[in-house]
């Protein structure tokens, strides 16, 4: 006890696992260490709740983290936490106002939408520059377009999003509506009575039934049953579809009713953690510890219990599922960070342009400055008043400083402001068809892909490190229990689909007939063995009443179309103990009840009941777990189950060394087949023994404080002198299709890292089945537990590597296998250097026993050092901070929880999905989002150019040939479409092209499609095609009658058929779509065009069609058109002839394939030879 | 073995706590199969085309350009060569001395404007023969010129007192000024007349403006009000009793130029000239200039498809033309020379080296 009260001040130096919340998602970090060696751990178990850890944690450190604490250890402080009179509302809320039980997921109200919804689009900064320029324009001195003509390009975009969120808005009002309307049954005065679900308040008592969803975050009071279990289903909250158990404290269980339960729980004050809550209840003068066990959130339902009833401790926006209401955090893709610098530049252009103007236009004043007063032209001087005054002269500064402000409004889509809003667009639609891909739909659970989020899609083909889970990720997370190694003796003989007579074992019980409902491989020797008795039998049957027993497993029963057969479903958190149980089940010991005080098994066809007298739940750090039974012949036994590490400590070796050895070779065997494996240990207590551990667990479960620590340590007592039962193998199969994915993504030069939780053995194992790890590598094994002793290997590793590669040999021939513990030492050290160095020059890269945080410290690793892109895949609560730390996070929607969807930017069932994916996808949102960038800039910069060689013949003075309504639906109509349906629909190459060749995927690795190469290029086409699209109008019309409008549709004309064209000659894939959006939008500009000018009030009516009368018009049309393409025509096809790109030509291997096809056979017949 | 979410097991669960491990999705309706519908839009496989670069494309693309410009580039080049041009500069020779007496001259009331000039003609001028005068220096394209105008006003009737964005010459005397603003105000207000050895040449002055201009842009109704009458005359002015839609050297002049350099049409002569006669002209050489070192010309011009004497197309569409042609060329070699197999797999950067990453 004396050490709570350092540890409360953050002092202690804690042997603690360590565990942080590295981001808000990640709130079940204590379950997360432990899922991927062994998913035992339930929701019992204390959670750790990190409230204070904020900050830069250091992702390999283990130990001495202070402020990694443990809130279970902490006292809730009085001013963190709440007091909650149970049944007594009125009391619970007189002194701190609690938020009701209404929910608001809705943004706007009525009256808040137009200044919230403002307030919100104005966030992103194209907005308020475009606001900017519409203010700036809206000032009398540089009004520039007339008013409506300026916030008309702001105020569309304005009303499409505003209409969009009001939309979305209204649906989740009217979804809040029907949510806060929902009834409950509350006590008010002793009767249960119907209230709706916004009326309750905290304190309140609140009955519940069977399929019932849960209004607020309560405190179970009492069940049904009368342990005061309850079942619910979490699927709302995070998506596991397995039941879960509650439990109602013992203390208000009590006889005396509902009605009369009074006292005061304190708690802490609302958090978004789902798997911690920490308070204490007040009940009858004793106190009593309330954990995570003992509530029951909103949104969840209750299941398999007939009626809860719980008292309400939060509400509304403050219950656990509103809180992690949050959205998906934003990442910025790649592509636009680099688009962004782009942008700076730009505007150093649009400077510069307009610096040239200003200047120019002051020295043009100044010389003319005698003239200005009577120049018909200029007449500075306004006669019509009683004095002369200067008309709209501010004098020569102030004029040369409007001329510069003027500027950038006619210059503002310099910056290309639109190229904001298409991207997002494109990425709508991109993500539109990723969804739709008919490749990445998994039929066994009818899951598409999914697109959490918009903003990385041309990330996905520049990928370079692909940072993999194993556990769910690789394999598929159903575990089938394939070996058993007992007392020595290794079971692992033939296996039979054995059904038995009836179809595999079955109990009966009070006549019905029960059966589990998942069917397991049995070997039959060890079958037959159970039936027979002899000496082995003794431990055969330990051994499976450890697998029955000692879990966190709870039997359903689930009706089937025979009433006198019913099915068991094992439902718990850990899928090894559901396929243990499974498997006890098919040899004869079915587990078919359990409450919090007893287990009744059904073992070989006679039901026993086993009072369970404690249970001592998983923890990453012991990394085992123990029941205390007692047997119905009254003697009580410890039975222990863990991971092998763990277990050979506590097992009393002197006993059986035989057995040991054995056990430990087989298990050597079975992790190098790829299982998982898990050891089972029991002993026997007596009873002085049993009532020593008593005392001290009821001490440790009743503390009010560091109850997790005292219970670790009443079970590290507890666990010691044990003696072997045996050990299982349990399968984790690998998903369909990975060693082909794999192979691809390695042919795409993409390096694939797996990082998982498991074993070495188990690790290097599936490293070979998903053929990441080939029989010629040579591999290299960092194992150690000190710095030096590491900084040792790595420089040992590094010698080796370099010299593998300057010997000659394939350097892709080095795989690092390295463990948790030794990236302890390495990362956030100097060794991590060291550590890049090997590791990049591996090409196979797994990381075993790592934590959730080294997995991401092991993604900073890479980002830290390098711009390569990053991608994380995982499919569990441990994947979560990788997932957000890499540049593309995916989650698989598979058998774990929801938590790493939920953290990702995609989602997809299967990992070989990743291959069309990054391939495909990737390379097609990649390249079309480059070219669409580059174009973008292009678009706006030639119309910009031309507005601005014309300035340079109004003596400055910003005037436009070009009607001020064709500037501005330049971007809005004239050439909008194109853009973004090439950006969505354009394809260099086919699919099968793309998965044929993998290794074309480096085009978007080696950025071809958006560099500065090309940005500069771009910059120069521009300028020369803005020259020719300029100067021939002009020299062709000097010195004759034309005016300015009929010269400005020239130019306008000219201008939006060459920068469609411009497209046109780059667009690779001609669809009818893209043929509409083209021809269509030149269309459209011609009907614009003339509607402008049939507008007599316009001074340009009529001037089109004065113009397509003339002759010259035509002739200058073709010929600027011709002349701008001719330059990039030249060089498109020097470049695509000297240095064709691997897209051209396997583009036109597309086109002429059957020509190549035997070129190809032949090429491939002669490389075996190099 | 997992249980198959197909099993009719499943179909009957209770409490629909979903199918366990092995299946989370079992209890999902077959019904509702989120299955993409397929469709070659949404696979991204609609029917397409997928033009290349081929050398043949390359060449023949260039070929046609060179076949196409060359022979509109010779035929406007002779086209422009047809048009025979008479350009005249009278503003410096009509106003001796410098530049104040210049401005001077023309702005004093009583000063003779009259001057005459004589021009020869050096080849035939077939009918019609445009009479314009071009203006040098004249920005006509400056924001507050241009935008001096109402156009509402000139219009109709009723918006005769529409003249905001006439500044500063909307008003004059404190009435509204029938046309207002600065262009027209700026009206020009020089006269030819033209006589040849024998015979006085007459300008055709109708229509000389565009018919929609005196449809549609100027009203029939709208009459010239209290124009030029302000503190200072900036050129011609109107008769009142003549419709806007009537007055079409105003309507040639509000048409304004897109360009500093700028002629507008004055009039037509409608009989040839011949080749070695002089004309005379008598300018009434009134509109200044002067002031700000404008020029003024008077060109009389004949006409071709292509409008007037321009030899730039020409010569741009034998260059363009001629370049494409030398890149034909050039292609052709280089593909001759260095062939490249077309969608070679060979060629693929990483079969050029294998191994290398």
């Amino acid at each position: 006890m004396t050490s709570d009260r350092s540890s409360s001040t953050g002092e202690m130096n804690s042997d603690e696992f360590k565990s942080v919340d590295l981001q808000l998602q990640s709130s079940s970090s204590h379950r997360s260490i432990s899922s991927n060696t062994w998913r035992a751990g339930s929701i019992k178990e204390v959670g750790v709740i990190e409230l204070g850890s904020k900050g830069g944690v250091p992702y390999g450190s283990r130990k001495g983290g202070s402020s990694s604490m443990s809130m279970s250890r902490r006292e809730i402080r009085d001013e963190d936490s709440r007091l909650v009179y149970v049944n007594d509302s009125v009391k619970t809320n007189e002194s701190f106002e609690f938020a009701g039980n209404s929910v608001r997921t809705s943004k706007y109200s009525v009256l808040t939408f137009l200044p919230r919804n403002l307030f919100e689009q104005f966030h992103r900064v194209a907005y308020v520059y475009f606001l900017i320029i519409a203010i700036l324009n809206q000032l009398p001195q540089l009004a520039v377009f007339g008013r409506f003509a300026s916030i008309l390009p702001l105020s569309m975009v304005l009303l499409v999003t505003a209409v969009k969120d009001g939309y979305e808005d209204w649906r989740r009002h009217r979804s809040d509506r029907i949510e806060n309307n929902r009834l409950a049954s509350v006590l008010v005065n002793n009767v249960f009575e119907q209230k709706k679900w916004k009326d309750i308040q905290v304190g309140e008592i609140i009955k519940f039934s069977a399929n019932e969803t849960i209004p607020c975050d309560l405190v179970l009071l009492s069940t049904s049953d009368p342990t005061g279990v309850a079942y619910i289903q979490t699927i709302n909250l995070d998506g596991e579809s397995n039941l879960k158990t509650r439990y109602a404290k013992q203390e208000t269980l009590g006889t005396h009713g509902v009605e009369n339960i009074s006292g005061v729980i304190k708690c802490e004050k609302p958090n978004r953690n789902i798997y911690g809550f920490l308070g204490t209840m007040e009940v009858d003068q004793k106190q009593v510890s309330l954990g995570p066990s003992n509530i029951v959130l909103r949104g969840c339902v209750l299941k398999n219990t007939s009626w809860a009833v719980g008292v309400v401790v939060y509400t509304g926006m403050e219950t656990k599922v509103m809180l992690n209401n949050s959205g998906a955090q934003s990442k910025r893709s790649h592509l636009e960070s680099r688009m962004n610098k782009e942008i700076i530049l730009l505007s150093f252009f649009l400077v510069a342009l307009c610096s040239i103007v200003s200047i120019c236009a002051g020295v043009w004043l100044r010389r003319h400055r005698d003239e200005l007063d009577i120049m018909p032209f200029y007449r500075r001087k306004d006669y019509s008043g009683e004095d002369e005054d200067n008309y709209k002269y501010y004098g020569w500064g102030l004029e040369i400083f409007f001329t510069f402000l003027m500027s950038v409004i006619v210059f503002q889509i310099m910056i290309p402001i639109a190229l904001y809003i298409s991207m997002e667009l494109v990425r709508l639609g991109q993500a539109y068809f990723m969804i739709r891909d008919d490749h990445m739909y998994d039929e066994s659970t009818d899951s598409r892909f999914q697109c959490r989020a918009l903003n990385v899609n041309e990330d996905l083909g520049q990928i370079k490190y692909v940072f993999s889970d194993k556990t769910g990720t690789l394999t598929e997370n159903k575990m089938e229990f394939q070996y058993a190694s007992i007392f020595g003796i290794d079971y692992n003989g033939e296996k039979t689909e054995f059904y038995g007579e009836e179809g595999g074992y079955y109990a009966q019980v009070d006549g019905l007939i029960l059966r589990p409902k998942m069917k397991v491989h049995v070997d039959m020797e060890l079958l037959q063995l159970l039936k027979t008795g002899n000496d082995a039998n003794k431990h055969i049957y330990d051994f499976f009443l450890a697998l029955a027993s000692c879990n966190t497993i709870v039997p359903i029963l689930v009706d089937t179309s025979n009433p006198a057969e019913k099915l068991i479903d094992y439902q718990g958190e850990s899928p090894d103990e559901q396929a243990l149980v499974y498997a006890a089940a098919a040899y004869g010991f079915m587990l078919i009840e359990r409450t919090s005080g007893h287990i009744v098994i059904d073992i070989l066809g006679d039901r026993q009941r086993f009072n369970v007298l404690g249970m001592h739940e998983f923890d990453s750090d012991r990394k085992r777990m123990s029941v205390i039974l007692r047997c119905p012949d009254s003697t009580v036994k410890v039975i222990v189950k863990g991971a092998d590490t763990t277990m050979f400590n506590v097992i009393d070796k002197s006993k059986n060394t035989d057995v040991v050895t054995e056990t430990e070779s087989h298990l050597h065997a079975y992790s190098s087949v790829g299982l998982r494996t898990l050891v089972m240990g029991m002993k026997g207590l007596s009873s002085h023994e049993f009532e020593q551990w008593r005392s001290s667990y009821e001490a440790a479960t009743n503390a009010l404080m560091g109850r997790a620590r005292l219970l670790r340590k009443v079970a590290i007592n507890l666990e010691t002198n044990l003696s072997i039962l045996g050990a299982s193998g349990i399968e984790d199969k690998l998903q369909e299709g990975v060693p082909e994915a794999i192979e691809s993504l390695r042919m795409a030069n993409i390096k694939v890292w797996v990082l998982t939780g498991d074993k070495q053995e188990t690790a290097i194992s599936i490293g070979y089945s998903s053929k990441l790890l080939t029989s010629k590598m040579t591999q290299i094994i960092i194992n150690n537990n000190s710095t030096e002793s590491c900084r040792r290997s790595l420089e040992e590793a590094l010698i080796i590597s370099r010299k593998a590669i300057t010997s000659g040999e394939n350097a892709s021939l080095l795989a690092l296998i390295i463990d948790g513990t030794s990236l302890v030492y390495i990362l956030d050290s100097e060794l991590e250097e060291q550590l890049f160095e090997l590791a990049s020059k591996c090409a196979v890269v797994l990381c075993c026993r790592v934590a959730p945080l080294q997995k991401a410290g092991i993604v900073m690793l890479i980002k830290k050092r390098t711009d390569d892109l990053t991608l994380a895949i995982g499919d569990g609560a441990n994947d979560v901070s990788m997932i957000q730390k890499a540049d593309v996070g995916i989650g698989i929607s598979g058998q774990e929880g929801r938590q790493a969807v939920m953290a990702s930017d995609f989602a997809m069932a299967q990992f070989r999905f990743l291959v069309p994916l990054l391939l495909v996808h990737g390379h097609w949102n990649y390249q079309r989002m480059g070219y669409m960038i580059l174009y973008n800039f292009y678009r706006n910069a030639v119309f910009v150019l031309v507005l601005f060689w014309y300035v340079l013949y109004t003596a400055f003075t910003l005037s436009t040939a070009i009607n001020e309504w064709s500037s501005v639906l330049y971007s809005v109509i004239y050439t909008s479409v194109p853009t973004i349906v090439v950006g969505i629909l354009d394809k260099d190459l086919s699919r099968t092209s793309l998965l044929k060749y993998p290794q074309l995927y480096g085009s978007g690795q080696k950025q071809e499609s958006y560099n500065s190469t090309l940005f500069w290029l771009t910059i120069a086409d521009t300028l020369w095609q803005s020259i020719v699209a300029f100067f021939i109008p002009l020299l062709a019309y000097w010195k004759t009658d034309i005016d300015g409008p009929s010269i400005g549709d020239l130019w306008t004309l000219a201008v939006v058929f060459l920068v469609n064209l411009h497209l046109a000659m780059d667009v690779t894939t001609w669809t009818w779509i893209i043929h509409a959006s083209i021809w269509g939008s030149i269309v459209a500009t011609i009907i614009c065009v003339i509607i402008i000018d049939v507008i007599p009030i316009l001074p340009g009516y009529w001037a089109i069609f004065h113009l397509a009368g003339d002759g010259l018009f035509w002739v200058c049309l073709i010929g600027i058109i011709i002349a701008s393409l001719i330059p990039r025509l030249v060089l498109k096809t020097l470049v695509q002839h000297y240095r064709p790109s691997d897209i051209q030509i396997a583009g036109e291997a597309e086109k002429f394939g059957d020509l190549m096809e035997s070129r190809s056979a032949e090429i491939e017949m002669n490389q075996p030879q190099r | 073995m997992n249980s198959n979410p197909s099993t009719p097991m499943n179909a009957h669960a209770p409490s629909s706590s979903s199918g366990g491990a092995g299946s989370p999705d079992s209890n999902t309706p077959r019904r509702n199969s989120k299955r993409p519908k397929y469709s070659r839009f949404t696979q991204q496989e609609l029917p397409a085309c997928k033009p290349i670069l081929t050398p043949k494309w390359v060449i023949s693309a260039f070929m046609l350009v060179t076949i196409v410009f060359i022979p509109i580039g010779l035929t406007t080049l002779f086209a422009s060569r047809d048009v025979v041009e008479i350009i005249d500069r009278y503003d410096n020779a009509c106003v001796p001395g410098s530049k104040s007496q210049k401005v001077q001259h023309i702005q004093s009331a009583t000063s003779n404007k009259t001057c005459i000039r004589s021009l020869t003609v050096r080849k035939r001028m077939k009918q019609p023969i445009y009479v314009y005068y071009q203006l040098d220096n004249f920005y006509q394209n400056h924001r507050r010129y241009v935008k001096s105008r109402s156009d509402q006003q000139l219009r109709n009737r009723g918006d005769e007192n529409d003249t905001s964005t006439c500044k500063p010459e909307n008003e004059a005397n404190g009435m509204t000024i029938v046309p207002c603003g600065l262009v027209a105000w700026s009206l020009f207000n020089d006269t030819y007349s033209l006589s040849t050895s024998n015979s006085q040449l007459t300008i055709n002055k109708r229509h000389i403006s565009w018919k929609s201009d005196r449809d549609e842009k100027f009203g029939s109704e709208v009459y010239p009000k209290n124009f030029q009458n302000g503190g200072l005359i900036g050129g011609g002015r109107l008769n009142e009793s003549i419709p806007l839609n009537e007055q079409e050297d105003l309507i040639v002049w509000m048409r304004t130029a897109a360009l500093p350099t700028f002629r507008k049409l004055y009039g037509k002569i409608e009989v040839d000239i011949e080749a070695g006669e002089t004309i005379n002209v008598v300018v009434e050489n009134r509109y200044n200039t002067y002031s700000f070192s404008g020029k003024k010309k008077l060109v009389l011009s004949t006409t071709s498809w292509l409008g007037g004497k321009n030899n730039f197309i020409g010569i741009a569409y034998l260059a363009v033309g001629g370049l494409c042609f030398l890149l034909a060329t050039t292609f052709t070699i280089i593909y001759l020379v260095k062939p490249r197999h077309l969608g070679d797999p060979t060629y693929l950067s990483w079969n050029r080296n294998p191994g290398g990453h």
